[in-house]
C-alpha cells in the first residue's frame, strides 16, 4: 500500500503541475492578441528569399535534361498557384491595386472589427517569361533560369523606398527605373571577377517595374489576410556562362531594409548557380 | 673515512626512507580521469566525432561541436586542475610540518672529532652524546655518564630511562646499552657505536610496518564515490534510452549522438566536485583554526562519522604536569584547583597546620623557576627539577607568592636528597623570625616511611600525640588519596632544639648528626596529572553524539581509572565488574558481567586475550579502559573495534603509535608532544594536544556532511531542468529550449558560488545529539535526495523553465502549438521564410537568434529558481524561518552573485554569439518568480509534514 500511496501521490503531484503549466500557459495566451505579435524585434528587417527554395543555395541542372532542373519547375509551380488569376477572383477578397507602384494601402486596426482585410491582387503575367504561363519550364530547358524573390512578410511593416538622390549607393540599373513607390530589387556577381560571367539578368514585376509595390504593405497577418499575396520579382538570368558555379547576389533597397553579416538572408540573399552544358 | 664512505655506499644513508609518494604526474592524471570526467571526455569525444563527420558532409554548422569538444575537455582539465591544486596545498601543509632542521652529530673519525650530518653516518662510527641531543642512529654504548634518555615515542614508557654500559637483556628493547635512533637524550653524556643506520634501525622497521598498513578509503571518498556512480547511472541511461528512442524516432545516427552529449552534459553535474572539495577546504581551515590540522581534506568527514574514539590519557585527557589536587591536615582533606590557569586556591588556608605545611612544601624542594619569566603566568613557568618537585613549587608560589624569597629568608643549611632507598628528603633551615634561633628540620616523601619517623601530629597547630586513632585517620586519608589514583607526599617538620643545635652548628648530611625520627606529621599532599579542564564536557559532548570514547594508556589501572572518572569516560554511576564484586561482597568471577557497563582492562589480560574476547569486551562495556598497554596493543585494539564496524578515531604521539594511526579510520597525532613518525603517519594533527579539540572536529565534521548533502541536493536539482529541455526537443520536436554551452554557464557559472554557500550553513538542531551515522545505511546522497530532486523540485524547476521559454517564443509570435514538431525545418538551413502563428516568415538566422533568446531565458528562469532551491536546501526539516533565512550571510553573496552573473552573461556578453546568449527583456526574469515561490511554500509544506507526521510514510519518503 505503500507503493500505493507513492503512486497516487504522484499522480496527483503531476497532475497538479500539469495543470499549473497549462493554467499558466492558457493565461499568458489571454495577454497576447492573435492579430498581431507582441515584439517584432527578431523578425525584422525582414529576410529576402526566392523561390525555389533550394538546399546550400545552389541551382545546378543541365539544360538538357528535364529530370535535373525538374524540381525547381515544381517548385515554381506550386508556389505560383495562389498567384493565378483564376485564384483571385473573389472580389470580397481582392482588389485591384493597379498596374504600378502606388502609395501604402492602410486597412485600419489589426482586429477583425470589419471582417477580413482585402488583399491586393498579384497578375502572374507580369512575371512574363517567368509566369510559367507560356515556358511551363521558367527558363530552364534553354538554360535561362527563373528565380522569385519575395521579401519576408511581417505585420505591420512597411518597406520605405530609397530616396533617389540621397542614395547614391543604388546600383545606376536601379536607379534608372526608380520609383518613389517602388522597393527595388537587383542581382549582381557576387564576386567581382563574375562580373562578367553572369551574362544579362532580367527583371520582370508590376507593371514591368523591377521591385515590390508599397500598395501590398503593410501585412495584416494570417487571420485579417489569409490570402495574401506578397509581391513578387522575377529575375532571369539569360546568359549564364555554363559549367562553372557563378555566384550571384539579389539585394532589395530601401530605408528600412538593412543587411547584416551575421544573417546572410537579411535584405538579401545569394544562390549559386552551376549550369552543366551536357 | 674511506671505509666510511664504503659503507655509506652499501648501506646507503642513514635516514628513513620516507613512504613512497605517488609522482605528481599521476595523481594529476588521477584527477583528470576521476570522477565525472570519463563521462565529460567521453562527450568531448563524441562532439569531436561528430565535427569530424560533419565537416566531411560540409555542414555549415561543424565547427559548433569542435568547440563544445574544446569546452568540455576545457572543463575536465580546469576542474583537474583545482583539484589537483587543492590536494597540493593541503599536502603542503602537512609537508612544512614534518620538514626537519638536518641534524648533527658528533663523530669520531680517524681520531678526530667532527660535526657531521646525522645522515652521514654509519655502522662503526663512534658518536658521542650528552643531554637534550636526539640519538642519531642506533648505537651501543661505551661510555656513559649520568645518562638518561626518553624512550616514550618508541616504547611508550614516560618516565626517562637510564643507560649504562652493561648488557641487562637478550631484547635489544629492554637492555640498558643500546640507545635507539630518533630517541632523546634527556641528561647525562655517553659514546657509542653505531650498530644500525637507517631503515635498519628499531625506528626504520616500526616506521616500514605503519607504511605496510594500507591506507583505506575515506568514508566521504566512499560516499562520494557512491554518488558519482549513482549520476553517472543515470546519465548514461538516461543517454542510451533517448538515444535508442531518436534513433527509432528515425533521427540520424549524428543527431542522436550529438542528443546524447547534450544529455550528458545536462546530467553531469560539473562543478559540483569542485565546490565539494571547496567546502571540505573551508571546513578544514575552520578546523585548523580550532586546532585539529587535517592532512587529507577527506578526512575532515571522517571524523564527524567517528563512532569511537581511542585517545591517549597523558597529554590529550590530561594536562601532562603534575599537580596537587588534594592536601590532608587537621584530620580534613581539602581539595586543590587542578584547572590549567590557577592563579588562587579556595581551600581553608587559615589554620596554623597549613602555615605549618607550607614552609615545608616551600623548603623542602629542590625545583627552581628558570630566571627571566617573572612576567609569564605561573602555571606556564619553565621549572628546573622533577614532575613533583615542579608540581609543589608551582602550588607554594601560587599561593605564598615569591617561593624563592622565602626561600632566601630561611636559608637552608643542609640536605640530603630523595633517594630510593630511604624515601624521603630532608632540608634544614635557618628560619626568618629573627627572635626564634632554633633551626628547622623539614621533609617530605612516601607517606609510611615519614609516618615511621613521627610521633606526634599537627592538630590546628598543636602538637599532639600519634596515637592509634590518629594513625587509624591518617590511614584512611592516604587510602583515599591513592584510591583517587593520585601520588601522595608525607610532610613533617622538627624544630630542633635550640641548646643542642646553637647557630652556626655543622650539620653532616653523611653521619646524620642531628634527629630524624620523633618528627612531628604536619600533613599529606596528593598530586595528580589532572584532565584538561575542557576534558569533561567535550566526553559528555561525545557521549550525547553516541561516540563511544575508550582511554588507552600505559599508565597504572588505578590512576586510569581516577581520571577516567573524573572526565566521564566512566560515568559516576557506572561500575566494573571488580565494583560490584566489592560491593556485593562476592567472588569476581560470580558477578554477571552484563552488568557492568564498564571496565578497566590491563594491558597483560590483553596479552592473554583472544580477538572474540577482545569483541566481547568491546561490545559489552560502553565505557572501556586500557591501562598498562603498549603502544603495539592499540594496533589490536583498534582493529578491534574496526571489526565492530565502527569508525575509529586514535591519538597517539609515540612512533609506535603509528602503525594504529595508519590503521585507524582516522589518525590523530598530537602536535606538541607528537613525533614526526606519528605525524606522518595519521590524517590529522592535534596542534594543541586537546581532546576537546577532537570533540570540535567531529562537530564541524558532521555539519558538513549536512551541508554537503545540502550541496549536493541543491547541484543535482537543476539538473533535470537542463535534462528535459532534451527529452522534450527530441519527443516533441520543438526548437531547442537551452543549449549545451549554456548548461555549462549553469554548472560552473551561476550556481558554483551558492553552492559553496550552503556549506557555512549553521547546523539545524544539535548535531552532537545525535548517534554517528552508520556508514552502510546513512548515505550522503540518498534515494529519497535523488527522487525529491529530480523527480519534484527539478520537475517543477523544468515547468517554470518552459512556461518562459513558451511566453518568449509566444510573445514573438510562434505559439506553443505552432512549435511542435518544426524541429527540421526550423534548424534548415534552406529555409529563410518560415512561417509563425501570424503567417511572418522568418529567416534561419532570426529564428537562431530566437532560439538563443530561448536559451537565455531559459537559463535565466533556472538561476530565479535555483535562488529559491538555495534558499530551501538551508534546512533539511525545520522551516526555513527557523533557521533564520539571514544567519548564513554567505548564502546572499551566493544569490547575488548568481543573479549578478545572470545579468553580466545576458547583457555584457549578450552579444558574444559563441556564447549564445542574447539581451532578454526584462520582464522575462520575472515569468518564473511565481515557480520559484511555488518551490518555496512546497518545500516548507514537505518540512511541516514531516515534523508533524514523523515516521508517516511523507517523513520517509520525503526527509532526504
Amino acid at each position: 500500500s505503500l507503493a500505493v500511496k507513492i503512486l497516487l501521490f504522484y499522480v496527483i503531484f503531476y497532475g497538479c503541475l500539469a495543470g499549473i503549466f497549462i493554467g499558466t500557459i492558457q493565461v499568458m495566451l489571454l495577454t497576447v492578441s492573435e492579430f498581431e505579435p507582441k515584439y517584432q524585434d527578431r523578425v525584422a528587417p525582414p529576410g529576402l528569399t526566392q523561390v525555389p527554395q533550394v538546399q546550400k543555395t545552389e541551382i545546378a541542372f543541365t539544360a538538357s535534361e528535364p529530370r535535373s532542373y525538374e524540381p525547381y519547375v515544381r517548385n515554381l509551380d506550386n508556389f505560383l498557384r495562389d498567384y493565378s488569376a483564376e485564384q483571385q477572383t473573389e472580389n470580397i477578397v481582392f482588389q485591384d491595386c493597379g498596374d504600378t507602384p502606388s502609395e501604402y494601402k492602410e486597412r485600419g486596426p489589426y482586429n477583425d472589427a470589419q471582417g477580413q482585410k482585402k488583399v491586393c491582387k498579384f497578375k502572374r503575367e507580369w512575371l512574363e517569361n517567368c509566369s510559367g504561363l507560356n515556358d511551363p519550364t521558367y527558363g530552364y530547358k534553354d538554360g535561362k533560369p527563373c528565380i522569385l524573390v519575395k521579401l519576408n512578410r511581417i505585420i505591420g511593416f512597411k518597406p520605405q523606398a530609397s530616396i533617389a538622390p540621397a542614395n547614391e549607393s543604388l546600383p545606376p540599373e536601379v536607379m534608372a527605373k526608380y520609383n518613389p513607390n517602388l522597393i527595388p530589387v537587383h542581382c549582381v556577381a557576387k564576386r567581382e571577377e563574375d562580373a562578367d560571367k553572369i551574362g544579362t539578368v532580367e527583371y520582370y514585376g508590376m507593371g514591368g517595374y523591377p521591385g515590390f509595390g508599397l500598395q501590398y504593405y503593410p501585412y495584416y497577418g494570417k487571420l485579417l489576410q489569409p490570402r495574401y499575396l506578397q509581391p513578387l520579382v522575377a529575375v532571369q538570368f539569360t546568359n549564364l556562362t555554363y559549367d562553372m558555379e557563378v555566384r550571384v547576389e539579389c539585394r532589395a533597397y530601401g530605408q528600412n531594409i538593412v543587411y547584416s553579416d551575421k544573417d546572410r538572408f537579411q535584405g538579401r540573399f545569394d544562390i549559386k548557380f552551376d549550369i552543366k552544358s551536357s | 673515512s674511506a671505509r666510511a664512505a664504503e659503507i655509506l655506499a652499501r648501506d646507503g644513508p642513514n635516514a628513513l626512507t620516507p613512504p613512497k609518494a605517488t609522482p605528481e604526474i599521476v595523481k594529476f592524471l588521477k584527477q583528470m580521469i576521476g570522477g565525472f570526467s570519463i563521462l565529460l571526455w567521453i562527450g568531448a569525444a563524441f562532439s569531436w566525432i561528430s565535427f569530424g563527420i560533419q565537416l566531411a558532409q560540409g555542414v555549415d554548422s561543424a565547427f559548433d561541436n569542435l568547440y563544445l569538444g574544446v569546452v568540455l575537455a576545457l572543463v575536465v582539465i580546469l576542474t583537474g586542475i583545482f583539484a589537483y591544486y587543492q590536494e597540493a596545498k593541503s599536502t603542503n601543509i602537512m609537508a612544512s610540518f614534518s620538514k626537519m632542521i638536518p641534524q648533527q652529530a658528533l663523530v669520531l673519525r680517524d681520531a678526530e672529532k667532527k660535526e657531521l650530518p646525522a645522515d652521514q653516518l654509519v655502522v662503526g662510527d663512534i658518536v658521542e652524546i650528552k643531554g637534550g641531543d636526539r640519538i642519531p642512529a642506533d648505537i651501543r654504548l661505551i661510555f656513559t655518564q649520568g645518562c638518561k634518555v626518553d624512550n616514550s615515542s618508541l616504547t611508550g614508557e614516560s618516565e626517562p630511562q637510564s643507560r649504562s654500559c652493561e648488557f641487562t637483556h637478550e631484547n635489544p628493547l629492554e637492555t640498558r646499552n643500546i640507545a635507539f635512533y630518533s630517541t632523546t637524550c634527556v641528561e647525562g653524556t655517553a659514546t657509542g657505536i653505531v650498530i644500525n643506520t637507517g631503515d635498519r634501525t628499531i625506528i626504520g622497521r616500526i616506521a616500514s610496518l605503519a607504511s605496510g598498513v594500507g591506507n583505506e578509503k575515506t568514508p566521504i571518498a566512499i560516499e562520494i564515490e557512491h554518488f558519482v556512480y549513482l549520476v553517472a547511472g543515470v546519465a548514461i541511461s538516461i543517454g542510451v534510452l533517448f538515444f535508442i528512442i531518436s534513433v527509432s524516432m528515425r533521427y540520424k545516427i549524428l543527431d542522436s549522438i550529438i542528443f546524447l552529449i547534450g544529455i550528458i552534459v545536462a546530467n553531469v553535474p560539473e562543478g559540483l566536485l569542485a565546490t565539494v572539495t571547496v567546502s571540505l577546504s573551508l571546513t578544514a581551515k575552520r578546523m585548523a583554526k580550532k586546532n585539529c590540522l587535517v592532512k587529507n581534506l577527506e578526512a575532515v568527514e571522517t571524523l564527524g562519522s567517528t563512532s569511537i574514539i581511542c585517545s591517549d590519557k597523558t597529554g590529550t585527557l590530561t594536562q601532562n604536569r603534575m599537580t596537587v589536587a588534594h592536601l590532608w591536615f587537621d584530620n580534613q582533606i581539602y581539595s586543590a584547583d587542578t584547572s590549567e590557569d590557577q592563579t588562587t586556591q579556595p581551600f581553608d588556608q587559615s589554620s596554623p597546620s597549613w602555615t605549618a605545611l607550607s614552609k615545608i612544601v616551600t623548603l623542602c624542594n629542590r625545583a627552581e623557576f628558570r630566571p627571566g619569566q617573572e612576567n609569564l603566568p605561573i602555571m606556564k613557568r619553565v621549572v628546573v627539577g622533577d614532575a613533583s618537585e615542579t608540581a609543589l613549587l608551582k602550588f607554594s608560589e601560587v599561593i605564598l607568592g615569591d617561593v624563592m624569597s622565602i626561600r632566601a629568608q630561611n636559608r637552608k643549611v643542609a640536605e640530603i636528597p630523595f633517594n630510593s632507598t630511604n624515601k624521603f628528603q630532608l632540608s634544614i633551615h635557618e628560619t626568618d623570625d629573627p627572635h626564634d634561633k632554633r633551626f628547622l628540620l623539614v621533609m617530605k616523601g612516601a607517606p609510611e616511611r615519614i609516618l615511621e619517623r613521627c610521633s606526634t601530629i599537627m592538630i590546628n597547630g598543636k602538637e599532639e600525640p600519634l596515637d592509634s586513632e590518629k594513625a587509624e585517620a591518617f590511614q584512611t586519608a592516604y587510602m583515599e588519596l591513592g584510591g583517587m589514583g593520585e601520588r601522595v607526599l608525607g610532610f613533617c617538620h622538627l624544630y630542633l632544639p635550640e641548646n643542642e643545635f646553637p647557630e652556626g652548628f655543622q650539620f653532616d648530611t653523611d653521619s646524620m648528626n642531628f634527629p630524624t625520627s620523633n618528627l612531628c606529621f604536619v600533613g599529606l599532599l596528593s598530586m595528580i596529572d589532572p584532565p584538561r579542564s575542557t576534558v569533561p564536557d567535550a566526553v559528555s559532548k561525545c557521549r550525547s553524539a553516541g561516540i563511544k570514547v575508550i582511554m588507552v594508556t600505559g599508565d597504572h589501572p588505578i590512576t586510569a581509572k581516577a581520571i577516567a572518572k573524573s572526565v566521564g569516560i566512566i560515568s559516576a554511576t557506572s561500575e566494573t565488574v571488580e565494583d560490584i564484586a566489592k560491593r556485593l561482597n562476592i567472588p569476581v568471577e560470580q558477578v554477571n558481567r552484563r552488568e557492568a557497563t564498564a571496565a578497566v582492562v590491563n594491558g597483560m589480560e590483553l596479552k592473554d586475550m583472544s580477538s572474540e574476547q577482545l569483541d566481547e569486551i568491546l561490545r559489552n562495556h560502553t565505557e572501556i579502559v586500557f591501562a598498562r598497554t603498549s603502544p603495539q596493543q592499540k594496533l589490536i585494539i583498534v582493529e578491534g573495534c574496526q571489526r565492530q564496524g565502527a569508525v575509529v578515531a586514535v591519538t597517539g604521539d609515540g612512533v609506535n603509535d603509528s602503525p594504529a594511526l595508519k590503521k585507524a579510520d582516522i589518525g590523530i597525532a598530537m602536535g606538541i608532544a607528537g613525533s614526526d613518525a606519528a605525524k606522518n603517519a595519521a590524517d590529522m594533527v592535534l596542534l594543541d594536544d586537546n581532546f576537546a579539540s577532537i570533540v570540535t572536529g567531529v562537530e564541524e565534521g558532521r555539519l558538513i556532511f549536512d551541508n554537503l548533502k545540502k550541496t549536493i541536493a541543491y547541484t543535482l536539482t537543476k539538473n533535470i531542468a537542463e535534462l528535459c529541455p532534451f527529452l522534450i526537443y527530441i519527443i516533441a520536436s520543438i526548437p531547442m529550449p537551452i543549449g549545451t554551452i549554456t548548461i555549462l554557464f549553469i554548472d560552473l557559472g551561476t550556481d558554483i558560488i551558492p553552492s559553496v554557500a550552503l556549506a557555512y550553513e549553521k547546523a539545524e538542531s544539535d548535531i552532537m545529539n545525535r548517534r554517528p551515522r552508520n556508514k552502510r545505511k546513512d548515505r550522503l546522497v540518498n534515494q529519497q535526495l535523488a527522487v525529491y530532486s529530480y523527480l519534484q523540485i527539478g520537475i517543477m524547476q523544468s515547468v517554470g523553465a518552459f512556461v518562459t521559454y513558451f511566453t518568449v517564443y509566444t510573445e514573438q509570435g510562434f505559439l506553443p502549438s505552432t512549435l511542435l514538431g518544426v524541429r527540421v525545418d526550423w534548424e534548415s538551413n534552406a529555409i529563410n521564410d518560415f512561417e509563425d502563428s501570424y503567417g511572418q516568415q522568418w529567416t534561419k538566422y532570426q529564428r537562431t537568434y530566437l532560439q538563443w533568446t530561448g536559451y537565455t531565458a531559459f537559463f535565466v528562469s533556472i538561476t530565479i529558481q535555483q535562488v529559491a532551491d538555495l534558499i530551501i536546501r538551508k534546512t533539511r526539516r525545520n522551516s526555513i524561518f527557523r533557521q533564520g533565512l539571514f544567519r548564513n550571510k554567505v548564502i546572499w553573496v551566493g544569490i547575488f552573485s548568481q543573479i549578478g552573473i545572470a545579468l553580466i552573461l545576458t547583457y555584457g556578453l549578450g552579444h558574444v554569439t559563441a556564447l549564445n546568449f542574447t539581451p532578454l527583456r526584462f520582464q522575462y526574469w520575472f515569468v518564473a518568480v511565481p515557480f520559484a515561490i511555488l518551490i518555496w511554500v512546497y518545500d516548507e509544506i514537505r518540512k511541516l509534514l514531516i515534523r508533524r507526521y514523523p515516521g508517516s510514510w511523507w517523513d520517509k519518503n520525503m526527509y532526504y
